[in-house]
């Protein structure tokens, strides 16, 4: 610019002097007295001046194009460069610049710089939009990684994953708890590091290399941290590879997953189970044996007179007797604890229901010489209950205290009211149970040893007191016992209100 | 054949006891009886029977560890052993012979006929086998199985 100025302040004076000399021209014409030398410098300085003006005016104004041409180029670049691949499209480039005149000498490489330039905002724009995708993706699965990572975590059941190197690359909680290692440690480990079971790897190997998709199951008895030995029902499943991984990083490999589910309650009580149908088959073949022994021996015409003939019909009879008590009870317990009895529950006397159950027993003690007592409560004892039920409770107790009672000894039935609640009591002053024979006294078939001699039983009148009592009733049956001196078997049962 | 020997008879359930004696008597044989392992042990010390029919299951002394206790009394220790027993066993039945030294073992329920038969045969196959091992086992022998004698 400043070169343009002074071309024209030149320019000025050019024309300036062409005025001058125009003026100094006109002189001699005005003025014929001047000398010659003077009438001719004028038209020299004259035509100087013009051309001189001439000239700075061409150059002014070659120089005030250019000058154009670069603002032009300058404002171009400037806005260019300013624009936002966010804020305009690749093809509104062109209407957001200054336009360039077609004559601009760089036209052609501004051209391509703005082409360039719309070329490099189509592809910022599709970096944009899969940097766009990729965002979603990437908390897609992270929402997902978090919510399986928050499910796992809340089984109970053992999860391990493995990939095609055998390396652990998911485990939940559980299998941390179960194999003592830190189930959230991101690094990739080998599993026969962490993983001391021989089968559960076989288990995991064989699923992986079998070609299709294999699930195995087993049970397998482990030992968990804590040096406890337990069962589980193992499901061990191959993992199929993407056939098409979106990219290389989906591609997992042929890997497995082993879910293990503890069965030990469950192996438990089958083994419980096992042993109480060994044991129900074992008292029912007792008196089976009995029976048929009997039988054959009258039928082969064993039995001569008539004493023996009564003898084994007599056995016959109590054994056939017992085994009918045995199938009776078994069912009132299978019932009880299938909780599918039928129970009537109604308000009644506890002293009467007591009352009878004394009457009942009080042959079998008479034969015994056994003196039974009974020392009930004056009050009104009403009880809540279902009078079957209880009535065979209580003739249990009582039946089992006058059994392992010698001959002469003494048996009381005592009720009372002990701070709101209602209690009854058989006391005996029989042999006596020792410290085990008390914990065990009421499970199923269990019966003392060394006074099996003393009576005969089923072993399941105790256990069938103790779910009428507790499970029916919601009570309480405790047994207190001194070895050779007697026992007393205790029921507390909720009061439903007294009378005196 | 005589049935001259004397057996042992031990078991806990008393008709049991009694049908099994009662039939071995009127057959011929001398019978004692014992009501548990222990008592049966006591009349071996005493007076060593020719064959011993003990049930598995009784108290104080079971049929197993009354087996080993006669199986360590020199004396004894070819004592022909049947084992009368309502209960699985929870040993294979290799063990009970090896290891308790049981020649024959019979399922109860059982008939007394069965009883009568399988106690002629072991003392007969002890009799006929010169030095053999009174312990060499044969079948244990389901009632259903037995052979029933007319």
């Amino acid at each position: 610019m400043s070169r343009i100025r002074t071309i024209s302040t030149a320019t000025r004076i050019s024309l300036m002097m062409c005025a001058l000399g125009a003026l100094l021209v006109a002189m001699p014409i005005v003025l014929p007295c001047l000398p010659i030398s003077l009438k001719f410098m004028p038209w020299i300085i004259a035509v100087l001046g013009l051309l001189a003006s001439c000239c700075g005016g061409l150059l002014a104004w070659i120089l005030k194009d250019q000058q154009r041409q670069s603002e032009t180029t300058e404002s171009f670049l400037h806005r260019i460069s300013h624009l936002d691949y966010c804020d305009v499209d690749a093809d509104q480039i062109e209407g957001n610049l200054p336009p360039v005149p077609n004559n601009h000498p760089l036209l052609k490489p501004l051209r391509s710089i703005e082409k360039r330039f719309a070329k490099n905002f189509e592809i910022l724009r599709d970096a944009e939009h899969s940097r766009a995708v990729l965002d979603i993706r990437c908390r897609r699965a992270t929402m997902q990684h978090e919510q399986i990572t928050k499910v796992l975590s809340n089984l109970n059941e053992a999860v391990l994953v493995v990939d095609d190197y055998d390396e652990l690359i998911i485990a939940n909680s559980s299998a941390g708890h179960l194999f003592g290692f830190d189930a959230n440690s991101t690094e990739h480990r080998a599993l026969t590091q962490l993983v001391k079971c021989e089968r559960l790897l076989d288990l995991l190997a064989e699923s992986r290399s079998l070609k299709s998709a294999s699930t195995r199951t087993d049970e397998i008895q482990i030992s968990n941290d804590e040096g406890k030995s337990l069962w589980y029902s193992v499901t061990a499943s191959s993992i199929e590879p993407d056939e098409e991984p979106e990219d290389s990083l989906d591609q997992m490999g042929r890997g497995a997953v082993a879910v293990l589910r503890d069965i030990s309650t469950q192996k438990a009580a089958q083994k419980r189970n096992a042993v109480f149908v060994s044991a129900v088959s074992h008292e029912m073949k007792t008196p089976l044996s009995s029976i048929k022994a009997y039988v054959e021996l009258l039928a082969d015409g064993e039995a001569e007179d008539e004493k023996t003939r009564e003898e084994f019909l007599d056995v016959i009879n109590t054994q056939a007797d017992r085994l009918r008590r045995l199938i009776d009870n078994l069912l009132n317990l299978a019932r009880i604890e299938a909780g599918v009895v039928q129970v009537n529950k109604e308000n009644t006397s506890l002293n009467e229901l007591l009352e009878e159950a004394f009457h009942v027993l009080e042959p079998s003690a008479a034969a015994k010489s056994i003196t039974l007592v009974s020392d009930l409560s004056q009050l009104y004892l009403r009880v809540y209950v279902d009078r079957d039920m209880m009535l065979q409770a209580a003739i249990n107790l009582l039946s089992n205290a006058i059994k392992y009672t010698p001959p002469e000894g003494r048996v009381v039935i005592r009720s009372r009211l002990d701070d709101k609640q209602v209690k009854f009591e058989v006391e005996d002053s029989g042999v006596g149970l020792s410290e085990e024979d008390r914990e065990k006294v009421f499970d199923k078939f269990y019966r003392v040893k060394k006074n099996s001699q003393m009576a005969s039983g089923t072993g399941l009148g105790l256990p069938l007191a103790k779910h009428i009592v507790t499970d029916v009733h919601q009570g309480q049956l405790d047994v207190r016992s001194q070895l050779g001196v007697g026992s007393t078997f205790a029921i507390t049962l909720p009061s439903v209100g007294q009378m005196s | 054949m005589t049935r001259e020997a004397k057996i042992l008879l031990c078991d806990d359930e008393y008709p049991i006891l009694r049908a099994a004696e009662f039939k071995l008597k009127r057959a011929g044989y001398e019978v004692i009886c014992g009501n548990d392992g222990q008592e049966a042990w006591e009349r071996i010390q005493e007076a060593c029977p020719d064959l011993l029919v003990t049930d598995y299951q009784m108290p104080r002394m079971n049929g197993l560890e009354l087996c080993k206790c006669v199986r360590s009394l020199p004396r004894a220790r070819d004592l022909p052993i049947i084992m009368l027993t309502a209960k699985g066993f929870e040993l294979s039945i290799d063990d009970i012979r090896r290891d308790y030294g049981v020649t024959r073992l019979l399922s109860k329920p059982f008939s007394p006929r069965e009883l009568l038969q399988l106690v002629d045969d072991t003392l007969e196959q002890i009799n006929q086998s010169e030095g053999s091992n009174a312990s060499e086992v044969n079948d244990i022998i389901p009632t259903k199985q037995a052979e029933v004698m007319p």
